[in-house]
Formats: C-alpha cells, sequence, structure tokens
C-alpha cells in the first residue's frame, strides 16, 4: 500500500516537474505566436510602449511581447543578475556608450545586418564598439539623446533677469544665480545621491576643456584623471555646489526624481536634465507651460574651446537580443522595427522624443518652443563624455561630487580617487 | 603552609559511574537509524544546494577575474590582496565595525520594551501591537519613507526647531558620522519589533512567581532585568544576538539602497552594499565575491562566540 502511494507521489512529482520544463521551453517550436520576453526602462514612458506593443504585434501576429518594465534608475540592479546567470529577456536595453559596451557579451553582434538595419538612422555609432560602426554593434537606437539646460522664465524674470537671455558663460550664470539666491529661490535644482547627474553634468564641463580625441581617450582608459584638464574639469563641477548655486540637500537626494521635482515645483531657476525619454522639455513644459519654459546650452566656461558650443550627444536606448534567447531570429525582427519609420513616428507623437530615423513625417515633430530650441543644439553634435565613463568611474565621480560639496574632500583627492576608480575598471583595463 | 608534589589519588572507582553493559543490537535499532537518516536527508540535501553548493561557487569565483559579464580567468589572491590596498573595502569594513558597536542598544532596547510589556505597563496590549508594525513595512518603502523624514526641511527637523532644539536640527543625511548612525537609527526602528516578540516569547518560558517573589523581596524594576530576567533568559538573548550580530552586516542593503546608496561619499558604505555595486554596476565579479566571503568571514567571527554560548545553553544537563 505504501509503496503504491509512493510511486503515486512519485508519479506527480515527474509530470509536474515535466511540465515546468515545458513551460520554459523554446516557445519557437511550439504552435502559436512566439513570445518575447523584453526587459525595457520603458523610455519615452508607459503610453509610448502600450502603442509599441500594440502597433508591433497588429503587423507581426506571429510574435507576442511581453514587457518587462523596471524602473529606469533601478534597471541596472535587475538587469545585472540576469546577465550574470545567462537566463532572462530575450531583448533587453542599455544605454548607448560604455554601459552597453560594458554589457556586450550579454548581446548577439548584429555584424553585418547592423548597416542594413541601421540604415535610416542618422546616427548609430553609440551601439557599436568604440563609436565605431566598422566594428561590432550590438543593437538598435531609436532615439537620440543629450543634455541641456532647461530654465524657467518665470522664476528669472522674477530674479530681474531677461529669460529671452540666458546666461551663456560661466560667470553669466554666477551672477544669475546671486540674483536668483536673492529673490529666494534655488538657482540650480541637483539631487547627488546616485550617479545622476554626475553623469548628465559631467560631458557640459568637460567640452570646454577636452577635445573629441581627449574623450576617445577617455573612453579608452588612456587619458589620467590627474591630466591637469581633467583635474580642471572636476574644479568647475565641484564650483556649482560650492559655490552655494543648488538646493542646500542636493547631497542627499536624487536627481531623478526629487531634485527635478524642485524644478517642476517652480522652486528653482535651473535644471540640468537631458532632451529625451524623461525629465525633458516635454514633462516640464507639462509641469511649468510651454510659455514659461527655456532651454539653452550649459553656460560656456571657455566659450573659444573647440567643442564649447557643440551639443553632447548620444543615441539613446539600445535593444539588442540577449546571447542567451532561443528566439533569436523573433528578437532581430523586432528591433529592426524599432529602427523604422512606423516606431519613429510612434516616438515622437507619443514619447514627444527626438527621433534618430530620418524619414519620420516632420509634421509631426512637437510645436513646443523648446524642442525647436533643442534642434538648433542638436545639430550640432559631438561625443558625450559622460557615457565614456565606467561603473567605478561614474560612481566616484558621484561619490567625490557628494563629499567635495560637503567639504569631506579636496578636488586633488577626488582627481586621486578617480583615478584609482579607472585603475579598477574591468572593461577600461582590458581595452589599454 | 607546604606544597605537596605528590601525584594526585585517582578518584575512586566506586565514584565512576559503571559503565552499562551494551545491549544486544536488534533489528529495531537499525530501522531506527534508517528511518533518523531518511528524515534527516531531506534537510541535509537542501541545505547542501542552497547553502554548501552557492558558498563554495562563491570562494571558487573569488578567485578568479573577469572581465565586464564577459569570460574569467584564475587569478589566485589577487582579488584578495587588492582588498587591503583598495580605501572603498576598508572604509566599508570600518563602517561595519561602527554599526556593530551599536549591538548594545539593539539587544537591550527590545528586552527593556519586551518586559514592560510582560509586565503589563499601561498601554501594554498597544504597544504590543504597534511596535511590531514597523517590522511588516517592507524595508524599501521604510528607506523611502525616512529620506522625506530626515531631509533638512523634513518632519524630524521641523519638530526640533518647533521645540526649541534647533542646534539637533542637523543634515542627518549629509554628515559623516550623522548619515551611518541615522540609517543605523532607521534599521532599528524597522527591526526591534521582531526583537520585542523574541524576548516576549522568552519572558513566557520564566515563572511569573519567580518575577513576583523578586518583586515582593523589594527588587525593582532594573534589578529584576538584570538578577533575575537576563539569567534567566539567556538562551533568548543570545538568539537574538546573533541574529542582531549578522543582521546589522547583511539585513541592511534595502535601506542603504533607497536611503543613501552608500552616501554621502562612502558615509554609508557597508561591505554587503558594496559587494552588490562591485559586482552588478562594476561589473567585477571575481573582486566581488572576495568582499562577499571577507564579509562572510567577518560576521562568522562576530556571531561564532555567541553561538558557542547558546550551543553550551543548549547542550548543558540540567542539575
Amino acid at each position: 500500500m505504501f509503496r503504491r502511494r509512493l510511486a503515486g507521489v512519485l508519479a506527480a512529482g515527474v509530470a509536474t516537474a515535466a511540465l515546468l520544463t515545458g513551460c520554459g521551453g523554446d516557445d519557437a517550436t511550439a504552435d502559436g505566436p512566439v513570445t518575447l520576453k523584453v526587459l525595457t526602462w520603458e523610455p519615452g514612458g508607459t503610453e509610448y510602449w502600450k502603442q509599441v506593443k500594440t502597433t508591433f504585434e497588429a503587423g507581426h501576429p506571429d510574435i507576442k511581447l511581453e514587457m518587462q518594465s523596471v524602473p529606469f534608475d533601478k534597471y541596472p540592479e535587475v538587469q545585472g543578475p540576469y546577465i550574470t546567470s545567462q537566463s532572462g529577456p530575450d531583448v533587453m536595453a542599455n544605454n548607448a556608450g560604455l554601459e552597453l559596451f560594458d554589457r556586450r557579451n550579454a548581446y548577439v553582434p548584429l555584424g553585418a545586418k547592423a548597416a542594413e538595419i541601421n540604415k535610416d538612422l542618422v546616427t548609430y555609432s553609440g551601439a557599436c564598439e568604440g563609436f565605431d560602426t566598422s566594428k561590432p554593434c550590438y543593437g538598435v537606437p531609436f532615439s537620440y539623446q543629450g543634455n541641456v539646460l532647461y530654465y524657467n522664465k518665470a522664476v528669472l524674470t522674477a530674479a530681474g533677469l531677461d529669460p529671452e537671455k540666458p546666461p551663456a558663460t560661466w560667470d553669466e550664470f554666477g551672477a544669475a544665480c546671486e540674483a536668483v539666491k536673492k529673490s529666494g529661490k534655488t538657482c540650480l535644482a541637483l539631487g547627488l545621491s546616485g550617479t545622476f547627474p554626475a553623469y548628465w553634468d559631467f560631458p557640459e564641463i568637460a567640452r570646454n576643456y577636452l577635445t573629441e580625441e581627449d574623450v576617445r581617450a577617455l573612453l579608452a582608459g588612456k587619458l589620467s584623471w590627474k591630466d591637469p584638464k581633467l583635474v580642471a574639469v572636476l574644479e568647475k563641477l565641484a564650483e556649482i555646489t560650492t559655490k552655494g548655486w543648488t538646493n542646500k540637500n542636493a547631497p542627499s537626494i536624487t536627481m531623478l526624481p526629487d531634485g527635478a521635482d524642485i524644478f517642476q515645483r517652480g522652486d528653482a531657476a535651473f535644471a540640468g536634465t537631458i532632451i529625451s525619454d524623461a525629465v525633458n522639455w516635454e514633462a516640464f513644459g507639462k509641469a511649468l507651460g510651454d510659455d514659461k519654459l527655456g532651454v539653452t546650452r550649459w553656460p560656456a566656461i571657455d566659450p573659444a574651446a573647440p567643442l564649447a558650443q557643440k551639443f553632447s550627444g548620444i543615441e539613446g536606448a539600445v535593444y539588442g537580443v540577449t546571447q542567451w534567447s532561443k528566439k533569436k531570429e523573433a528578437g532581430l525582427e523586432f528591433i529592426t522595427w524599432l529602427a523604422g519609420k512606423e516606431n519613429g513616428e510612434l516616438w515622437v507623437k507619443h514619447a514627444k522624443g527626438q527621433p534618430l530615423n530620418k524619414n519620420v513625417d516632420k509634421a509631426l515633430l512637437p510645436s513646443s518652443p523648446a524642442f525647436l530650441k533643442i534642434q538648433e543644439f542638436v545639430a550640432a553634435p559631438t561625443l558625450h563624455a559622460g557615457v565614456m565613463l565606467s561603473g567605478p568611474e561614474a560612481d566616484a565621480l558621484a561619490r567625490g561630487w557628494q563629499q567635495v560639496t560637503l567639504g569631506q574632500l579636496t578636488v586633488d583627492k577626488w582627481a586621486d580617487q578617480m583615478q584609482q576608480a579607472l585603475e579598477r575598471s574591468p572593461t577600461k583595463k582590458q581595452t589599454k | 603552609m607546604t606544597i605537596s608534589t605528590a601525584p594526585v589519588a585517582e578518584p575512586a572507582a566506586a565514584d565512576a559511574p559503571t559503565a552499562p553493559a551494551r545491549p544486544p543490537r536488534r533489528p529495531a535499532h537499525a530501522r531506527e537509524w534508517w528511518l533518523g537518516a531518511a528524515l534527516v536527508l531531506p534537510a541535509l540535501v537542501l541545505a547542501l544546494l542552497f547553502k554548501v553548493v552557492p558558498l563554495v561557487r562563491g570562494v571558487i569565483t573569488s578567485f578568479e577575474s573577469s572581465s565586464g559579464f564577459g569570460g574569467s580567468e584564475f587569478a589566485g589572491a589577487d582579488n584578495y590582496t587588492r582588498m587591503f590596498d583598495d580605501p572603498m573595502v576598508l572604509t566599508s569594513f570600518r563602517n561595519a565595525l561602527l554599526v556593530v558597536a551599536t549591538l548594545p542598544v539593539w539587544i537591550v532596547v527590545p528586552l527593556v520594551l519586551a518586559l514592560l510589556i510582560h509586565q503589563r505597563a499601561p498601554g501594554w496590549k498597544f504597544f504590543r501591537a504597534v511596535y511590531f508594525v514597523p517590522y511588516t513595512i517592507a524595508p524599501i518603502v521604510v528607506g523611502i519613507m525616512f529620506r522625506q523624514i530626515l531631509s533638512p526641511d523634513g518632519p524630524v527637523n521641523a519638530l526640533l526647531r518647533g521645540v526649541g532644539l534647533e542646534p539637533l536640527a542637523i543634515e542627518w543625511l549629509n554628515g559623516r558620522n550623522s548619515a551611518l548612525f541615522s540609517l543605523v537609527a532607521v534599521a532599528l526602528w524597522s527591526f526591534f519589533g521582531l526583537g520585542v516578540m523574541t524576548y516576549l516569547a522568552g519572558l513566557a518560558t520564566i515563572p511569573e512567581e519567580t518575577l513576583e517573589a523578586a518583586y515582593l523581596d523589594g527588587a525593582g524594576f532594573f534589578r529584576r532585568l538584570w538578577s533575575v530576567v537576563v539569567p534567566m533568559l539567556r538562551p533568548t538573548v543570545a538568539y537574538w544576538s546573533v541574529l542582531c550580530a549578522s543582521g546589522v552586516l547583511i539585513w541592511l542593503f534595502p535601506l542603504i539602497y533607497a536611503l543613501t546608496q552608500g552616501g554621502p561619499g562612502d558615509a554609508t558604505m557597508l561591505p554587503e552594499y558594496l559587494v552588490f555595486l562591485t559586482t552588478f554596476q562594476f561589473l567585477d565579479r571575481g573582486y566581488g565575491s572576495a568582499i562577499g566571503i571577507a564579509l562572510f568571514v567577518f560576521v562568522a567571527l562576530l556571531s561564532i562566540f555567541s553561538v558557542r554560548h547558546m550551543f553550551t545553553e543548549g547542550t548543558r544537563k540540567p542539575r
């Protein structure tokens, strides 16, 4: 009797195991549509991604999309374990540049198909090793990203400043900050906890000191952080907080959402953020009113520097097919569609973002004055120095900035810490 | 007085307990042994699979060097020697020691509160429920909540300013030491309810008459706490101490993540957060594993004394 029961229990166990194994198997061999798991932080917002799913599935009845959405600031923590365990989503995203290159072994190189897939994009070099399209490319970008300085015209006016002539130089910015402070508002909304906005603000200062060659040397780990040019960049970053231009609680709050909230509430004159995906002209325009939102380049420290009047641009999120996916063909079909005109137009319509696809109908582009101004900046791009930083460098940059702000660290010590971070960057060590 | 150097006589054979004659082995004993083994086996397999195997894997990884998420190669003891030159690692362990120094508070505060509840102090039913509530809130939510509460213009500082204690209204999460101790205070707020419950369970085993007798003998609250409750609660205190000693070093991750992310600078960087940062953000798995193993040894060394004490208490034969 006991043996018969035991055999029954064992049989049930085996059946359950078989069923579970079947659930995790390759959909491609089963009847019906293939289900693609897509890991995303939903750049452009939930509505845009709903449209992506609906539109793509309508045009590709053999493929279903299963979105795993993770907040932007939590994304690396969710993605890291997937990559370490070589399992999980079939398609996933990383920011173009070093973040993607660090994780390149998680993605299938597109090989010769890269040029074909991306043929209609303004640029896709951020998806390729060393920003070089002749080297392996790991995915598809569809949006353009970069940093600008947004400002609240009403706050500038209340401070006695001309909102149509925002500060163009570092000195003018300092003077504007003093005026804004006197009017009882914060000059620059900032949150230093986490790697943002160090990652965003660093390239805007660096453009005044570095050439494109220097930026490439930074990517390769060949530019020392003790180099006077980089030390000067750190000094100017430190000035932003030590001169009292920012909110007092900057070291203990995050830029997203805390710092951006200060600007959106109308409590700060300026916020240095990005042009697409989130905390952009669209979000700020909604909060403050399109007519009250201004946008400018970060003030130039040395207006004569070769990159001072350029735009630190970078492709936005790059979507690639994972090495471990058993549905690579379907994954490739999806990312090819992402690079296309149909998705480009969805991106403009629903995410109000800067498209990369050249064939997007110009009539669809937003009419916001801030967006139109950004079009002028984007026309003169340069390499984005922030995306050249390795994980340890970005972390040390953010932590050092916190400490310098609190008077716990000197700029020279900060440069030492940056150099140490560079030396313990696994991927930069490899490229030396 | 002289001291004899003569060998001490062996105790009389009659004093020694005589070994009982071993009964002949019976088939029933063998059956019992197999049954015992069968009952222990699932736990043993689970422990091996989910404790020993990951630990061994972690040790192996700690001897490898890896670049990004690519392949890895044997690195000998490089990852371990590297730690001694890495200021972030040294700071994280220094911070860990500071956190460990707060252990007496973790042990005593819940004990005192549990005793007050046990003695049915006014409002004890209310406090018994309320103390446990923070433990039921997800630590990540606690962290987000306290980031607002402790901000320079948050409710804590507003209250301090309101009652005329303006000098105490500091930037809690910005200072080098205040940030770390704010983190510990938030953790204590989050976990002390569990300690109160643990102690209440232990107190339930102390006979009422013993406490009553001490009270009638004129022992005050602290006298009863020190001379009656603590000795009789020793196994529970030891258990809670082990839990806290390891807990303060491996429970704080969600709080650090939501509250400070290890900052400002490295002020609240603890080894467990550094393991995560090194492995998943710096993509240095081998080094991350080495820091993890160092943390494991650190926690084991801290816990070993309490565990040994608990084992001695647990195996002591009743007199």
